[in-house]
């Protein structure tokens, strides 16, 4: 019971961050049909902007969030100003070829930059655990979950309540409809991927205190950011969520009950159970 | 008539063309007579090897129109069962007492034992059965998916594959790989044909590999199993109402092309003599395989080719840091200074970057891959001169 209980906490708490991920990628696609394979990488970019601002300027990670935010949603922006703009009307492997193309030069050039050595983030709480009833729950994991949950309600709010969240959410719907209701949807799609990057680039450095930071990080984020938006349903926020937290809690499940090194087997054949039974997912509706 | 027109022929293999192509053949089967340099005869090697790869995707990819960015599982297929054959050939028998005690109670340590009992050379077969099966089964899983979807499946099932591999020691030595100290001789009969001592058998059976692709290319193109596949790139749903098998005709693309990478693995092998899952089973090698047709120009015989010549001399001048070596003997860069130290140091990890952007610069201003850039370039040339 001790055990299951751990794992589920475990799971909820690194499924918090994987929802950031996925809500990121689902936004991207909701607004731009485009699927970001450079997902991970774009995290990857977050995660060392977590290390220097705290190796050089000693800026606690779960604060330089305030920073990463914001230059993450530039730096989104600019990829979607520069690259993905340009492919929006193009057949969808191209537009696939492409993310894979900007995620390559993504991590590559922090090869180029940084070597592929593992660069590790020790903080004072890095190893550090809350006992609870028995339970122990990793300290940077809580925090981190904490902020999750304060930027994804954060996130609802505007997606639902302001004037642009609604825009998005229009563009997501019908982007035709919405260009003729006088929705400028460029500055949409601009807008969808700045906060997309800005997710995934808050989840790298929401992580990077209890993960190695190393250029190629990035690919297996990405295929689990995939694996979360499709079972949540592509395009759905609230599906991307639950789908995180899910995906979170089987692989905690899987590495307790079956063994660590098959977990990851497990998530890719419930994604592809998904992809045959329901390839809609949880929360998303049927496209065809 | 013009001057453009011998080139272009709508019938595919004009008179010149042919002639070029065989006057090339020609020029490459001499190659290694005229040029002794190990290392001008590893790059051909590195040529052949990325060409037999992306005129296999190309098959499925490009003509069929079936993005597969799995096809390392294929790939690794090869890879695998042909080096834990030759591997299983040279146990000795402290290795083999060990194995039938290990086989009680682990069936892959009995596969692995009657793996001893083959052929070394069969491996190769074994591979392409293995990934025969494979094939079929992701075939049957993945086509009933489409566009973005049949990418992510296609992908799921190969890192399946690779995590599979890996966790599986008993049989693949996992994330350790195999390491293959000598060849065994290829013989046919008693006949010993080569003992793999230069890197001249290497060059000619990769040759001979480019050769038998670009032919099975060539067939699939003529064919009308090959006018299906492309009838089905075009429109789904159109070909399907006109009667085209879409779960058929999907999966022999596959499946061929699934062999053919899978010899590709095998190649790959022997030649390199050590496999492990991160080399032959990686996204990134599925990715590179993909981006060798993109780049050259898909569902054309020869873009896989123009791909891979214009990739792998890119590719190995920045691995062996070229640049940065001619810098700095030179004498423009100093070695010891900072930027010295970060081009010998860094440059060299870097290669695959030139595959990141040269797909994103194809893809923004070559949709049709290099070939097809320059085929409409001639092709506006001619009309300008008409």
């Amino acid at each position: 019971m001790i055990l299951f209980l751990q794992s589920l906490i475990s799971g909820v708490l690194i499924g918090g961050v994987y929802a950031l991920i996925g809500i990121g990628l689902t936004i991207i696609f909701g607004v731009m049909r485009v699927i970001n394979f450079a997902h991970g990488e774009i995290m990857m970019i977050g995660m060392y902007m977590t290390y220097f601002l705290f190796t050089l300027f000693g800026i606690d990670p779960f604060v330089s969030v305030l920073i990463t935010i914001p230059l993450m949603f530039a730096f989104g922006a600019l990829l979607q100003k520069l690259f993905i703009n340009r492919v929006l009307g193009a057949l969808p492997q191209n537009q696939i070829l492409l993310t894979i193309g900007l995620g390559l030069i993504l991590s590559n050039s922090m090869m180029l930059a940084f070597t592929s050595d593992y660069k590790i983030l020790t903080t004072s709480y890095s190893s550090s655990s809350y006992r609870l009833a028995g339970l122990s729950v990793s300290k940077p994991l809580a925090i981190s979950f904490l902020i999750t949950v304060v930027i994804t309600a954060l996130l609802y709010w505007f997606l639902k309540k302001t004037d642009t969240g609604q825009a998005i959410r229009a563009t997501a719907q019908d982007r035709e409809a919405a260009q003729l209701m006088g929705i400028n949807v460029k500055r949409m799609s601009i807008l969808a991927f700045g906060i997309g990057a800005s997710m995934a680039g808050t989840a790298g450095a929401l992580i990077s205190p209890t993960y190695y930071i190393f250029p190629q990080v990035g690919s297996a984020f990405t295929l689990k950011a995939f694996v979360i938006t499709v079972l949540g349903g592509m395009g759905s926020v609230v599906g991307a969520t639950l789908g995180g937290v899910i995906i979170g809690v089987v692989e905690s499940m899987s590495a307790a009950y079956i063994s660590s090194e098959w977990k990851d087997v497990v998530v890719f054949a419930i994604f592809l159970l998904v992809l045959l039974v329901k390839p809609s997912g949880l929360m998303g509706t049927s496209r065809t | 008539m013009n001057r453009f027109s011998i080139f272009i022929n709508r019938r595919g293999a004009s008179p010149v063309a042919l002639i070029a192509f065989i006057v090339i053949v020609c020029l490459l089967i001499a190659f290694p007579v005229y040029v002794g340099s190990p290392y001008a005869r590893h790059i051909m090697i590195l040529l052949f090897l990325s060409i037999i790869m992306g005129e296999s995707w190309n098959i499925v990819g490009g003509y069929a129109g079936q993005y597969s960015v799995g096809h390392a599982a294929y790939f690794g297929a090869g890879a695998y069962g042909t080096m834990i054959v030759i591997n299983a050939s040279q146990f000795d028998a402290d290795k083999l007492s060990e194995l039938q005690e290990l086989a009680k109670d682990s069936r892959l340590s009995s596969l692995l034992l009657s793996a001893h009992d083959l052929p070394p050379w069969s491996g190769i077969i074994v591979g392409m059965i293995a990934a025969l099966i494979l094939s079929l089964i992701i075939g049957s899983i993945c086509f009933r998916l489409r566009g973005p979807y049949f990418v992510l499946a296609s992908i799921a099932v190969a890192e399946i594959v690779r995590l599979t591999v890996l966790n599986l020691p008993d049989l693949t030595q996992g994330a350790e790989g195999i390491l293959i100290s000598t060849l065994p001789p290829f013989t046919i009969g008693s006949t010993v044909i080569t003992t793999f001592n230069s890197k001249i058998p290497f060059y000619y059976t990769g040759l001979m590999l480019v050769l038998i692709t670009i032919l099975v290319t060539w067939l699939v193109q003529n064919s009308k199993a090959g006018y299906f596949f492309q009838a089905i790139r075009e429109d789904q749903d159109a070909a399907h109402s006109l009667g085209i098998s879409l779960t058929f005709y999907k999966n022999s693309a596959l499946a061929l092309s699934a062999v053919l990478t899978s010899l590709a693995g095998s190649f790959y092998a022997i030649y390199i003599k050590f496999i492990d899952p991160t080399t032959v089973l990686s996204l990134d090698l599925s990715v590179q395989i993909v981006l060798i047709s993109i780049i050259g120009g898909i569902g054309t015989i020869f873009g896989p080719v123009v791909g891979a010549v214009v990739l792998v001399p890119l590719a190995e001048v920045l691995r062996s840091n070229l640049i940065g070596e001619s810098l700095i003997s030179s004498g423009m860069v100093n070695a010891d200074s900072a930027f010295g130290n970060f081009l010998t140091e860094n440059l060299s990890h870097a290669h695959v970057l030139i595959y990141g952007i040269l797909v994103v610069v194809v893809i923004l201003f070559m949709p049709d891959g290099v070939l097809g850039f320059f085929k409409a370039l001639l092709a506006k040339k001619r009309k300008e001169a008409a």
